[in-house]
């Protein structure tokens, strides 16, 4: 898994691609946490590339989710492929999370 | 056509076949499988006499070709053998390979010879390759060219050891297409495979050797669904299955999905399927855990050829009771996921483990 964090219209993007398990989501807990510590509230996260999800993966979500209520943020996922939008659906992150099909249409929802 | 009686192959103490006694008759495909090291090379090297038998007969439409009176190198024309490492002379051109044995053993003109094996090679698609040499062709195109090159002495009987055995997944494709077509042509073949797709599609007959001898032989409907013999069933469930034991905490998820994915690759199944089966499988492991280390996992994974599904069991040590709801997890994220995954979840008590079995949704 790659995590990959840019600033965009004054929002975070975060690239996640590869595969987002129990093996790397613990990763990407600690680097959701420096992000949020760091100041962001408003963060896009970008699935473009993210071949994978598993329950580990939605958990991180669930983490920065929280993290970002507790400061006030808010969080929007974009680009999910056909497999990790149905794991999105089939744990009910759909009802959730706010989710849009481009990275575009993700930061007008976090603005 | 072929009667073989009592057949053995012992090499010095270690004996290879055992009184092997069957037949093969004429128009005939008899596939035959079993695990490596019982003997199936060894049986098609003893009837085309490459290995000298120790006892017993080969008959071929009567005629016994293990006895020192029979024309033996004219009876081995009736038969030829297609190889796992296709002996192409790599010296020769590919049409020189194929006229080489019709000019020299059956007295054929060369142009005549060239012309048959033009049309050879135009029924395993290589007629432009005529001219090139075996080192500037890919596996696959070799060993069609053996086929051909096999089909130019006009046997009567083909023996096929491993036809595919040393070529790239992709290449196995054109040299079984081959086969089946003359198998469709009514050739009489026996085929030493590992591909238990095609054995099955492309046999009237299948042998399971197992310790040097035919421990089952049936149709393909018997051995491949119904095994009737203990050791045919295990070895079918085995290649129809992949298993691992899980047993500490720092298990390698990464190696047990190239496992499956491996197996899914083999099993040819769906795309979709696999990624499914993968969730599923790391989802279960997450259920288990907190336990593992205390208990051992075993987990089993089958493809249920006939109705296209995937199954998959997990058997585990430890107290009585069903896992998925006893297991003490921080959320009920991957029993949500197991449960949209599968479409059966059984659980029972079996001996001291605890057994639970899914169905993947297809």
């Amino acid at each position: 898994m790659e995590f990959a964090s840019r600033v965009e219209n004054g929002h975070s993007v975060v690239s996640l691609s590869g595969r987002l398990d129990a093996v790397t989501s613990p990763v990407c807990e600690q680097k959701f946490r420096e992000l949020v510590g760091g100041g962001a509230l408003g963060i896009v996260v970008d699935f473009e590339n993210l071949e994978y999800i598993s329950s580990a993966g939605l958990r991180a979500l669930l983490l920065l989710a929280k993290l970002l209520k507790e400061k006030g943020g808010k969080v929007c996922l974009a680009g999910a492929k056909q497999n990790v939008r149905s794991v999105l659906e089939m744990s009910g992150f759909t009802n959730i999370f706010q989710i849009r099909d481009t990275v575009a249409e993700a930061l007008t929802s976090v603005g | 056509m072929i009667s073989i009686e009592d057949l053995s192959k012992h090499f010095g103490d270690l004996v290879v076949l055992k009184d092997i006694t069957t037949e093969i008759r004429k128009g005939e495909v008899v596939s035959i499988i079993g695990p490596s090291g019982t003997g199936k090379s060894t049986l098609l090297r003893c009837l085309n006499l490459l290995e000298t038998p120790t006892g017993g007969k080969i008959l071929i439409d009567g005629f016994n070709l293990t006895d020192k009176k029979t024309d033996a190198p004219k009876m081995r024309q009736r038969m030829n053998m297609v190889f796992q490492s296709f002996n192409l002379f790599n010296h020769l051109s590919v049409l020189e390979n194929l006229t080489l044995g019709p000019i020299k053993l059956k007295g054929l003109k060369k142009a005549d010879a060239e012309a048959k094996s033009m049309e050879l090679l135009r029924l395993v698609g290589l007629a432009e390759k005529a001219h090139s040499f075996p080192d500037e062709l890919s596996g696959g195109q070799k060993q069609r060219v053996a086929i051909a090159r096999c089909l130019a002495m006009e046997p009567e009987i083909i023996l096929f050891d491993e036809p595919t055995s040393a070529l790239d997944p992709t290449m196995v494709r054109e040299v079984l297409s081959v086969i089946r077509r003359l198998a469709k042509d009514g050739m009489t073949m026996a085929i030493v495979t590992h591909e238990m797709d095609f054995a099955r599609d492309v046999s009237n007959r299948v042998f399971y050797m197992d310790e040097g001898i035919i421990y089952e032989e049936g149709p393909p409907e018997q051995i491949f669904d119904n095994p009737q013999k203990e050791r045919t069933r295990a070895f079918i469930n085995r290649i129809r299955s992949y298993s691992c034991r899980i047993a500490s905490r720092d298990y390698d998820l990464y190696d047990m999905n190239a496992g499956i994915e491996t197996f899914c690759e083999k099993q040819i199944v769906p795309r979709k399927t696999r990624d499914n089966l993968l969730l599923l499988v790391e989802e279960l492991l997450q259920v288990f855990g907190p336990q593992l280390g205390k208990i051992k996992v075993d987990l089993t994974i089958s493809h249920l050829e006939k109705q296209d599904a995937v199954e998959v069991v997990v058997e585990s040590t430890g107290e009585e009771g069903n896992p998925l709801e006893t297991a003490a997890l921080d959320d009920d994220l991957s029993l949500m996921l197991i449960r949209n995954l599968t479409a059966s979840q059984n659980y029972r008590r079996e001996g001291e483990r605890n057994r639970l079995e899914f169905q993947l949704k297809s």
